[in-house]
């Protein structure tokens, strides 16, 4: 029929709703652009779509990325190729028992584990030689292929030149605690870094607080209790890209029984698009100033929870005070400006964090006559420079009104895995049972000072200019010729201050690294080592989502010449002349048994855990390990067969979780194992514990401290009037996924900047922008959104560095290019504190997805 | 009635993080450029004077994902001048790759995108429903990738029945053009097609 009327229709059916039609059709912008690139997707090999469904076995295959999801991927293996994966369907789906769905990211890991960039081979600098050679050639050289004995017999020879001419102290583990630093510590000692990364300051400071151990991931309502929560306030939160698979939906569960959702952030987010009944734009690393704004919003009117605060709080009022403390310096009168003269009224906190008066006192009071409120935040308001005050203001705030301990109210970083779903873990693997490893030269207890381990904010500094702060005892000297960035952390590219990272790989005698692709931190190296993804190892348990437990099973043979870490840690071992068995099992399917046969899962009645896995004999010998049988809940074939044992939740069962609940009830039979033994608005081991790691000095009390790079620079430093925050952003997982093309092209690493910005500076859509700080400069193209608030812009953290040798330029646009170091409080990175400046880039810069594949070796 | 299949889609849970089109590649195994199934943001709001302070005035931001609607009035259909372009018993629409010529006609009338075009093979390429799949009993890859349950599919009538016939939001065309076996619940700020007052979201490269 349709040779007779094509045309006709075709014209008639257009003309009627043309303008319609090119909106839709402008959505496919992106992809009708590189449809003519001769597109592939960057494969290694790629099975034909076929319409008969391929046979084959699916095989539960790691998701095992730092992304703060946790998620079950299958993959379907057809004679030895992969030729798609699914997800969770394991179990009925249903809100209270919801299947564990992978991302974008998950769904595209097919191109991370067989991608044509895959390191195939060992590899060495072409320009390297012992001592480094021309080393300023680091990420500029070429790479030669080089066997598995050789590249282990160069880093043996180079540890053991480097240690003799400079001693232990000369060889840094980059990453922390790496699989090839354990090689290191038990052969001599490595310096090792420390500092939280992405927690910001909660890592320490809530435990200082509250007397409860961790970060305060545990801080707030399961999801199923959350759901009881009358108002949800989202402050910094963007499960929607930070924390993708079940969270979000978890999140929408409580918006369908009734919470209200108010986001406080500089960006309305994807989360914010599903959930927000209101959104509050704030400036980054002001969070602080707004808490202490809506606390005098509280006292002046007295809305306070006066009963809370006397019963299960200290320091709130002169009368509240610890002995010994200065009466002077209570919470009530620091809000009231009674001895510094500055009353932190909503207009003095407006005029720091860019909120009206009017609607700070308007968020204080609902959430003060709002019982059960919830306030979830995560990591990235505490993500700044001198960020030691948010924690605790935050807390303190929920505590005036009495929002913690009872159902469905609670405060704290609901991020990464226990995101919407805090609360002690309900099934747990055992240990691997390796062998306790102790670095003799290296110590990052902090409250005692660093010894020979150097914080994330003066690493590069440190290899640089030969000084560490080692705590209350100042700078030390240390030498560092040495850079290991193997395993986990990908440091070069993620930690703060990359431009003079990358002077520091230039400086020392030798950098080993190790990866699956050319990242940053293998492209500076001299010997670069290929790994193996999760897919390729023996298995792996996924903890993290407190409901359930993932076991995944090996996909694949290892590709190419990829080794595992644990390989390459004990090969290191041996030539340094240490028995390999001291760090790691030789076996690492005896690991995955140790891990499976000490699973634990909670007894329906909440009343302790109990032993998982029935084991057999006959399991024992077909794993070949040693071990005994034993009785549980499930069969090894069943849980092999699932991949995953998920807990049965329900409204009513006893495996809900309320922070505080057990001290709320009874705060002296539960006090708390603070000093005073209450929640402390008055801290002083918080105080004590920032004087002793060395940077800076924080008061018992939570007060508002400006950040460096923070609000207040813009206002001082007319080079730079624009704020810089960095986001969590769907292409990636930090660095990884970064090279993925599908990822790439649906993800394309824009600029977000607010037309009030954008317009004067005659910026438009798609505009290349040039975008400078006082430590870098990237280009990227500009996405101007009114999602985003004035004065303020952002990009998403991880992209590789890409320097143009010419310019200097970053046109990978890596956030930490822009960002500086600065070690301030107790170590943590201030990643969302960043003043730039934004002008038209006067180049060319090619869509990522168009960026030729890193692959190092040619033809081969 | 015969069977129709078409999609369900709840834009009122969508959070835009495109699994199902990345799913949909996966399966399918769609080079960069062809993409199947498309998700895409709308929205709009500007910023206003309040005393000292700028605030947002009206931001709205919502997501659709968007495959083929196997429509009743199938555009691509209709206009394709060798019959590769057909809807089956089932009302899946599908192209024959050996019929098809590359003429791209499909490509232009359809109004949702759907068709699009293979350059290194020269045809057309789209959504099957996941026809293997259905075949087998399961569902297409991107309902079941969903991490928000937005996606369902299943025939019209009954999805019609279930969830109404809402089937044209902003920024997708008038349902008028093609008659789409879509159904749709609209997100608390969406629009109808062709009143809206936003844009779309995603970046436009190459300015």
């Amino acid at each position: 029929m349709s040779e007779n009327n094509f045309l006709t229709n075709a014209l008639t059916d257009t003309l009627i709703s043309r303008r319609s039609f090119l909106k839709w059709s402008t959505a496919l912008g992106g992809a009708a652009m590189v449809a003519g690139s001769g597109a592939s997707s960057g494969l290694q090999r790629v099975a034909e779509a076929s319409t008969a469904p391929a046979v084959g076995n699916w095989v539960t295959a790691a998701c095992w990325h730092n992304c703060g999801g946790r998620c079950l991927l299958k993959a379907q293996v057809v004679d030895g190729v992969v030729t798609r994966v699914k997800t969770d369907d394991t179990h009925a789906d249903s809100p209270d028992n919801p299947q564990q769905r992978a991302c974008a990211r998950g769904r595209a890991q097919r191109q991370l584990v067989f991608g044509a960039d895959r390191l195939k081979y060992p590899m060495k600098r072409k320009n390297w030689a012992p001592g480094g050679g021309n080393k300023e050639l680091r990420g500029r050289d070429e790479w030669v292929r080089i066997s598995w004995d050789e590249a282990l017999d160069i880093v043996a020879s180079e540890v053991k030149r480097i240690r003799e001419k400079y001693g232990m102290a000369s060889i840094f583990d980059a990453v922390g605690s790496s699989e090839v630093g354990r090689a290191l510590a038990i052969t001599g000692g490595v310096v090792n870094r420390w500092g939280s990364v992405s927690w910001g300051t909660w890592a320490e400071a809530y435990h200082e607080i509250t007397g409860v151990p961790g970060n305060g991931n545990d801080a707030n309502n399961d999801r199923i209790r959350m759901r009881q929560a009358k108002l949800i306030v989202m402050w910094g939160v963007n499960s929607a890209w930070s924390s993708n698979g079940s969270p979000t939906y978890n999140y929408l569960q409580a918006k369908k029984a009734g919470a209200k959702f108010i986001f406080v952030d500089p960006m309305y987010g994807n989360t914010a698009s599903v959930l927000a009944d209101q959104w509050i734009p704030i400036r980054p690393g002001t969070d602080t100033a707004m808490l202490l704004g809506m606390a005098h919003h509280l006292i002046t009117n007295k809305l306070q929870d006066q009963a809370f605060l006397d019963k299960y709080t200290t320091g709130f009022d002169k009368d509240h005070m610890p002995v010994g403390a200065d009466p002077k310096n209570n919470f009530t009168d620091y809000i009231l400006g009674t001895y510094d003269n500055t009353p932190k009224t909503p207009e003095w906190a407006s005029e720091i964090c860019g909120v009206p008066p009017a609607t700070i006192r308007q968020l204080a009071s609902e959430i003060a006559m709002t019982h059960p409120t919830q306030i979830n935040t995560a990591g990235a308001p505490a993500r700044i420079n001198n960020g030691e005050c948010l924690p605790h203001s935050m807390l303190t705030f929920a505590w005036m009104t009495g929002n913690v301990g009872t159902i469905g109210s609670g405060c704290g970083p609901s991020m990464h895995t226990a995101a919407s779903n805090p609360g002690p873990a309900l099934v747990t693997p055992g240990a691997a049972g390796d062998p306790a490893v102790t670095n003799p030269i290296s110590k990052a207890v902090i409250s005692q000072g660093a010894v020979n381990a150097i914080n994330n904010g003066e690493m590069w500094e440190a290899v640089l200019n030969g000084k560490y702060t080692a705590g209350s005892e100042g700078k030390k000297d240390i030498n560092i010729q040495m850079i290991v960035s193997t395993g986990f952390g990908a440091p070069l590219n993620q930690r703060m201050g990359a431009t003079k990272g990358i002077k520091a790989h230039r400086k020392v005698e030798f950098v080993l690294a190790d990866g699956l692709n050319l990242a940053s931190h293998c492209k500076y190296a001299d010997v670069v080592l290929p790994v193996t993804t999760t897919w390729e190892r023996d298995g792996s348990f996924q903890t993290g989502n407190r409901d359930m437990l993932i076991w995944t099973s090996k996909v694949v043979e290892p590709q190419y010449e990829a080794k595992d870490d644990i390989w390459i840690a004990r090969e290191i071992a041996k030539r340094l002349g240490a028995d390999p068995d001291k760090i790691y099992l030789a076996s690492t399917m005896q690991r995955v048994f140790n891990q499976l046969a000490g699973a634990k899962v909670m007894k329906t009645d909440g009343s302790g855990m109990e032993t998982l896995v029935t084991i057999t004999d006959d399991d024992i010998k077909a794993m070949g390990v040693t071990g005994k049988p034993q009785q549980g809940r499930i069969s090894v074939q069943e849980f092999q067969d699932k991949g995953v044992y998920q807990v049965t939740r329900s409204a009513n069962d006893k495996l809900g979780y309320t922070a505080f609940e057990g001290f709320i009830n009874d705060p002296v039979k539960n006090k708390l194992a603070t000093k005073s033994g209450k929640l402390e608005i008055y801290c002083e081991a918080v105080s004590n514990w920032v004087k002793t790691v060395g940077f800076n000095t924080k008061d018992p009390l939570p007060k508002y401290d400006p950040p460096i790079e923070g609000y207040e620079e813009t206002l001082k430093d007319p080079r730079f009037p624009l704020q810089l925050y960095t986001i969590h952003y769907m292409r990636r997982s930090h660095s990884s996924f970064d090279n993925l093309q599908w990822l790439r092209e649906l993800y394309p690493q824009e600029f977000f900047m607010n037309p009030v910005d954008a317009e004067p500076r005659g910026l438009k859509e798609g505009n290349i922008v040039l975008i400078t700080s006082r430590h870098g400069k990237v280009i990227r193209p500009l996405h101007i959104t009114d999602r985003i608030m004035p004065g303020v812009t952002t990009l998403g953290e991880g992209a590789w560095i890409d320097i143009d040798e010419a310019t200097g330029i970053d046109r990978g646009g890596a956030t930490n290019t822009l960002g500086g170091d600065y070690p301030t409080g107790q170590g943590h990175s201030g990643h969302n504190t960043v003043i730039v400046q934004v002008e038209k880039y006067n180049g060319t810069l090619q869509p990522d997805v168009k960026w030729a594949q890193r692959i190092p070796l040619k033809g081969v | 009635m015969a069977k129709q299949y078409g999609f369900y889609f709840d834009s009122s849970a969508c959070m835009g993080c495109k699994a199902c089109q990345v799913a949909c590649k996966d399966k399918n195994d769609l080079p960069v450029g062809m993409n199947w199934r498309r998700v895409t943001q709308y929205g709009n709001g500007n910023w206003v004077p309040q005393g000292k302070f700028l605030v947002p005035n009206g931001t709205f931001v919502y997501s659709l994902s968007i495959a083929c609607n196997h429509c009743e009035n199938a555009a691509c259909v209709n206009v394709c001048p060798t019959g590769a372009m057909t809807k089956r018993s089932d009302g899946v629409v599908l192209v024959n790759q050996d019929q098809c010529l590359g003429c791209r006609y499909c490509e232009w009338a359809c109004p949702y995108g759907a068709p699009q075009f293979n350059e290194a093979k020269g045809v057309m390429t789209k959504c099957n429903f996941c026809q293997d799949l259905l075949a087998q009993g399961q569902n297409p890859a991107c309902v079941d990738a969903c991490p928000m349950r937005a996606i369902e599919f299943g025939d019209i009538a009954e999805l019609r029945a279930k969830y109404g016939n809402m089937n044209a939001i902003e920024p997708l065309p008038t349902a008028n053009i093609t008659n789409p076996h879509l159904v749709i619940t609209p997100h608390r700020h969406a629009q109808a097609s062709g009143k809206g007052t936003g844009k779309i979201l995603d970046l436009v490269q190459g300015g």
